[in-house]
């Protein structure tokens, strides 16, 4: 009995290791693949900032009706950015219940929301649920480049100018450090800039306050600011869902870093405990045996 | 001729960082040059070539430059294209690839589709590409 127990022991042990070894390295190919999402999102950012300060310079010496226009259309669309994998501890589960509570509160405003997921994880989960689907994205996060997310802004925000949406909404979680990871959301069209100045801060915070100031109101627009301003705004919108992309890119491979940094280490204090067992059997198992041959010897000098 | 500050800001990276002398770049109303002491301005740059002239060179060096924005202020000119090449290094088999996809989703859809929007961008830039590399090409 004794031997069978230790095999078992030992076959365990064995296994714990080669999982133990697959999450180490999925713990260090996490931390490598974060730094080059933390490098990607700073590289594109001098473009959307300088961008920024130019929508918001215009929309402050100009008051526009016309791209920010009433809620007249009843149709919403919900962009939902998650992960292409699991193993990512709550990561996942996290940013779709948001995103779920979100439509049931357009849809109990009477809206008809329609969901575009990102991410392969999204795309499965409103499938299973069979929500509308506008348009779906698998494995895009980790190659996305600016221009894709240009392309695909210019094409929601022509949809939205024929009102074929009245609200555009984004889901996705911000990477706030390694150990945490929010899920957020925010409306991004109807575009005010007042509104998207708060969720934009951490952004843009570390810059100097004078670079607001160089602009003044004699500025010259031409031909018009309402030209400049419409050009501007689908550009405008591609930076924050790139941003949010990218973002939330980051964020599952620090999710996922620590998942895998407590797999390991579980897997380490299984293998530890085991082993203890596994050392304890084999003594008890010498031990029987020591006994077994003392007492034959014993009853053969008899 | 004095100079000023130049910089071409395109998603991927900052293109170009420097000081010139003068740059001619393709705006929604024509082309336009810039020179030092600018009055602060903002216009729309459409799919074009973008000449640059850096102290009292007489060759300007040529870009081609998509959709984008150009700034000026406080004198220092900011450009921001969706894209930047250097006319020398313009891939141009891969300018005429793009350029015959967008012609057939051009045809292949209808006039109020949002995707025949999209191709004619995507041939406009192609074309400027084309355009641009062929006119530095024929010159040297």
């Amino acid at each position: 009995m004794a031997s069978a127990n230790i095999k078992d022991v030992k076959r365990r042990i064995k296994s714990v290791e080669s999982t133990m070894q697959i999450t180490k390295a999925m713990e260090l190919v996490a931390s490598s693949k974060l730094r080059r999402a933390k490098e990607r999102a700073a590289q594109s950012r001098p473009y959307f900032n300088t961008l920024y300060e130019t929508i918001k310079n215009i929309s402050k010496d100009n008051a526009f009706k016309g791209i920010s226009k009433s809620l007249k259309e009843r149709h919403a669309l919900m962009i939902v950015i998650a992960g292409d994998r699991g193993l990512a501890g709550g990561f996942n589960h996290n940013v779709l219940k948001m995103a779920v509570e979100k439509i049931k509160a357009l849809e109990a405003d009477g809206y008809k929301v329609s969901v575009m997921p990102v991410g392969k994880k999204a795309v499965e989960y409103f499938r299973r649920y069979n929500y509308p689907v506008f348009r779906e994205y698998q494995q895009v996060a980790e190659t996305i480049t600016a221009y894709d997310c240009i392309e695909l802004s210019e094409e929601l925000v022509l949809k939205y100018t024929r009102g074929e949406f009245g609200i555009v909404e984004l889901c996705y979680t911000t990477f706030v450090n390694t150990l945490s990871q929010l899920p957020k959301s925010v409306r991004i069209l109807p575009l005010s800039i007042d509104d998207n100045t708060g969720d934009t801060k951490e952004e843009k915070s570390n810059e100097p306050e004078s670079e607001g100031k160089k602009y003044s109101a004699s500025v010259l627009y031409d031909p018009s600011p309402e030209e400049v301003f419409e050009l501007l705004l689908p550009k405008y919108f591609a930076g924050i869902y790139y941003g949010a992309v990218v973002d939330s890119y980051a964020a599952e491979q620090a999710a996922r870093r620590t998942a895998m940094e407590s797999a390991s280490d579980n897997a380490q204090e299984m293998i530890d405990n085991l082993s203890l067992l596994y050392n304890r059997a084999r003594q008890a198992q010498i031990t029987q045996e020591l006994t077994e041959i003392v007492s034959g010897s014993i009853k053969n000098s008899d | 001729m004095n100079s000023y500050k130049l910089k071409i800001i395109t998603p991927e990276k900052t293109f170009f960082d420097g000081e010139v002398t003068q740059i001619v770049v393709r705006t929604s109303e024509g082309n336009a040059g810039f020179l030092a002491g600018h009055i602060d301005y903002v216009s729309n740059v459409v799919s074009g070539p973008l000449k640059v002239r850096v102290g009292e060179d007489k060759v300007y060096r040529t870009a081609a430059v998509s959709d984008g924005i150009i700034i000026v202020s406080g004198g220092d000119v900011t450009i921001l294209p969706e894209s930047a090449e250097w006319s020398d290094e313009i891939d141009l088999e891969r300018a005429e690839r793009a350029k015959n996809a967008a012609e057939e989703r051009i045809k292949a859809s209808k006039k109020s589709d949002s995707e025949f929007d999209m191709a004619q961008i995507k041939l406009k830039r192609a074309l400027t590409r084309i355009s641009v590399y062929n006119q530095t090409h024929t010159q040297q």
